[in-house]
């Protein structure tokens, strides 16, 4: 893919240093080494026709962790080739880079976690490359800000799987009941999103040019934030243990969901056919948000609650105020500006209750509400998420069921997830797994509604 | 007058007859049931600062296993009183999967997961005293008797040699709702561990345990193999000990939600 390619050797130096880090740990002289890793073999069959269609993937994690007295490095790298790559549009780099929003890697290496920690009279320092887990709800946990996601193959993903590691420098302490967190990330680490026509572009597609010439569609890779401590990120978290345990979590910093802000449209001759250039970028918005979560035990059921009051977060009009001509004509077109900013106030509860040894019911109910909602908005002044997963063990767990329904009442937008795993040994295992998206064409599940597909994995892990 | 005299007298042999035959029938034992469980608790609470490495074998049905690795640490920090940390080194899907167990009573306790893919710590219910111990086929009253002694009636039924050590067979009976309607356990005489336990649900056979490989660690008398059966399932776990410690002083910091998350380390 021709995306302008940066040429900042920030991955590089950040991988030297940690690299650096690492050596200055003599692991042969370390109290423990631990490798551990995992191979899956992951494929989809769509079910609808006029879908994208993508290819099998092949993936490798390796974890490994050294300790030495109160030094520890850990390490967790993936690699693999990456199926859903489309080959026309395939990067030329290998390892996935912290300044880039459109990777189409394949093979790719990516750096997960890869951090030095140590600690010293009780308090504990980190520093590198960290996925954190702030706040208590599942899927859309609204205090969990630091980490941006991996868009690719969003919703088939697990959470853990999307987050993206960001260089940080995370400092902890706890004080009986009391724990504290302090978080920095100095450097702004993007999204990533999948490219228009791919399978999980969330995206408007250009569809039809000027004429009948090929099409190739180039999003413009955006400027980033430059490097510098105002455009840093930090968030504290303070805990309190006890029959209710709460935190208070504060966070300034870039947030993590994705919005685009147009540019122009453009729409140019090559030796191949037309270029075109749907005129939207990536926007990095700057938010603070003020949050509390807290867990507790009732009875047979396990709570779980979170909030956060968010100032200046943004949001895209509706797709039909972006300007887009019905058929986009050669030359440039200007675009209409499509980002609006609110605060937000996000809460939401969850439940835990096993009936029985092996089954787990959670239970999920999360609302967003919009607190300067123009009328352009795709998004209603009060968003509702409602979740729902059973997960259910049979036969010495060699068998794991599960199924996770989703529904946005304020679209009529919903989810149906179905799987179905076999234990073969205590290293092998296959799941064959179902998908079904409904909804309305922007609503966050029915963006994907042609995504309907069947799944297969086969995983080894040592 | 003498035809009362007659009365008695013959009352008074029948009821020498009558405690002759209950002597009989009820041997006179050292202790009573609820002593001996007494004694059980008093080396529970003996053992409560360790550290424990043990492996166990899940069968099913079919045959089929699944295995497990796990280090526990333990501290005591009141008279039944404790604070655990049990993290899981294999499976490869679980390593590193961590609990922590803030016990106020031997009935009392508070339980919370850590998942190192998710990175999150997750509080667990603990309302039952029944709950298996980390997805087994043990429960907690396996190792250390009933939680709260008050709550239950022990019956001693025999003396029984099993293992080649004499034994106080015991019967359980709790007065508060359990999965179980009662249990009978091998309590060694010598030592106050139970060497072997049967539970009966409704009158039927529920579990059944053995418990093996006695040794004596630091002055604590320890199974180092254990086995456990479903028997309405057919399900099995044994539970080896691979290494053990007694007497440890682990610090407090060690039980905490942040070492939780560093696996002990």
């Amino acid at each position: 893919m021709n995306y302008s390619q940066s040429k900042s050797p920030f991955g590089i130096i950040l991988v030297l240093a940690l690299l650096s880090g690492a050596m200055a740990l003599p692991v042969q002289a370390a109290d423990s080494v631990a490798i551990a890793g995992r191979l899956k073999l992951s494929g989809e069959y769509g079910l609808d026709r006029q879908s994208v269609e993508d290819g099998p993937s092949l993936s490798a994690r390796l974890m490994l962790d050294g300790r030495q007295a109160a030094w520890q490095i850990h390490t967790w790298v993936e690699g693999g080739w990456d199926g859903t790559v489309d080959e026309q549009q395939q990067d030329q780099t290998t390892i996935k880079r912290f300044d880039k929003v459109y990777q189409a890697n394949t093979p790719y290496l990516d750096f997960k976690e890869f951090y030095v920690d140590q600690e010293l009279t009780g308090i504990d320092c980190r520093i590198g490359v960290q996925r954190f887990a702030w706040g208590r709800l599942d899927e859309y946990p609204i205090n969990d800000l630091f980490n941006p996601w991996d868009y690719r193959q969003f919703i088939v993903k697990p959470m853990e799987e999307r987050k993206i590691g960001v260089p940080a420098v995370a400092i902890g302490t706890s004080r009986q009941d009391w724990t504290y967190q302090l978080v920095w990330v100095p450097w702004f680490v993007p999204y990533r999103l999948p490219e228009p026509g791919n399978r999980w572009s969330m995206t408007p597609t250009i569809t039809a040019g000027p004429d009948s010439r090929a099409m190739e569609v180039q999003p413009r890779e955006p400027d980033l934030p430059t490097r510098t401590v105002e455009n840093s990120s930090i968030g504290f978290r303070i805990q309190q243990l006890g029959e209710i345990e709460w935190a208070f979590n504060l966070f300034h910093g870039f947030d993590p969901r994705p919005v685009f802000k147009t540019t122009a449209l453009t729409v140019a001759e090559s030796r191949t056919g037309l270029v075109i250039d749907p005129g939207y970028v990536p926007s990095f918005q700057r938010i603070t948000a003020v949050g509390l979560d807290a867990a507790t035990v009732l009875g047979s059921f396990s709570l779980r609650t979170e909030a956060a009051y968010t100032i200046n977060r943004a949001f895209n009009v509706r797709q039909e105020f972006w300007g887009y001509p019905a058929v986009p004509a050669l030359g440039t077109t200007s675009l209409n500006s499509i980002v609006i900013e609110s605060a937000t106030l996000d809460y939401g509860i969850a439940a835990d209750y096993q009936p029985l040894e092996d089954i787990l019911l959670t239970i999920q109910a999360q609302q967003t509400l919009i607190l300067d909602r123009p009328d352009s908005l795709f998004e209603r002044a009060i968003e509702t998420l409602l979740w729902a997963n059973l997960k259910t063990d049979w036969l010495n767990q060699k068998i794991e069921t599960s199924l996770n329904l989703a529904y946005n009442p304020e679209h009529g937008a919903n989810m149906t997830k179905a799987g179905i795993s076999y234990v073969f040994t205590d290293s092998w295992k296959a799941d064959i797994n179902a998908l079904l998206l409904h909804g309305p064409p922007q609503s966050i599940f029915g963006r994907y509604a042609m995504n309907d597909q069947i799944g297969l994995e086969v995983i080894y892990q040592w | 007058m003498n035809k009362i005299l007659v009365f008695d007298f013959r009352l008074l042999i029948l009821a020498m007859s009558m405690a002759t035959i209950l002597f009989a029938s009820a041997p006179a034992h050292a202790m009573s049931g609820r002593q001996v469980y007494e004694k059980v608790h008093e080396v529970r609470i003996k053992s409560l600062n360790r550290q424990t490495e043990f492996a166990m074998t899940l069968f099913d049905k079919g045959g089929g296993t699944r295995s497990r690795a796990a280090v526990e640490y333990c501290r005591k920090t009141g008279p039944e009183a404790y604070k655990v940390l049990v993290v899981f080194k294999t499976p490869p899907d679980l390593k590193d999967v961590g609990f922590l167990v803030h016990a106020r009573t031997f009935t009392d306790r508070d339980l919370w997961a850590y998942f190192p893919e998710f990175k999150r710590i997750r509080r667990i219910p603990t309302n039952s005293q029944d709950d298996s111990f980390f997805g087994s086929d043990f429960s907690y009253d396996d190792f250390g008797g009933p939680p709260n002694l008050d709550e239950y009636s022990f019956t001693i039924l025999r003396e029984e040699v099993q293992d080649g050590r004499p034994c106080y067979v015991v019967e359980v009976t709790p007065k508060v709702r359990r999965k179980w309607n009662r249990y009978v356990a091998w309590v060694a005489k010598d030592l106050f561990i139970h060497l072997k336990i049967e539970y009966f649900k409704d009158q039927e056979p529920y579990r059944a345990g053995t418990f093996t490989d006695v040794r004596i660690v630091d002055d604590i008398p320890t199974p180092f193999k254990m086995r456990m059966e479903n028997v309405k399932t057919g399900h099995k776990t044994e539970l080896t000990i691979e290494s053990l410690r007694y007497h440890t002083s682990f610090p407090d910091e060690l039980f905490t939600q942040r070492s939780l998350e560093r696996a002990g380390k």
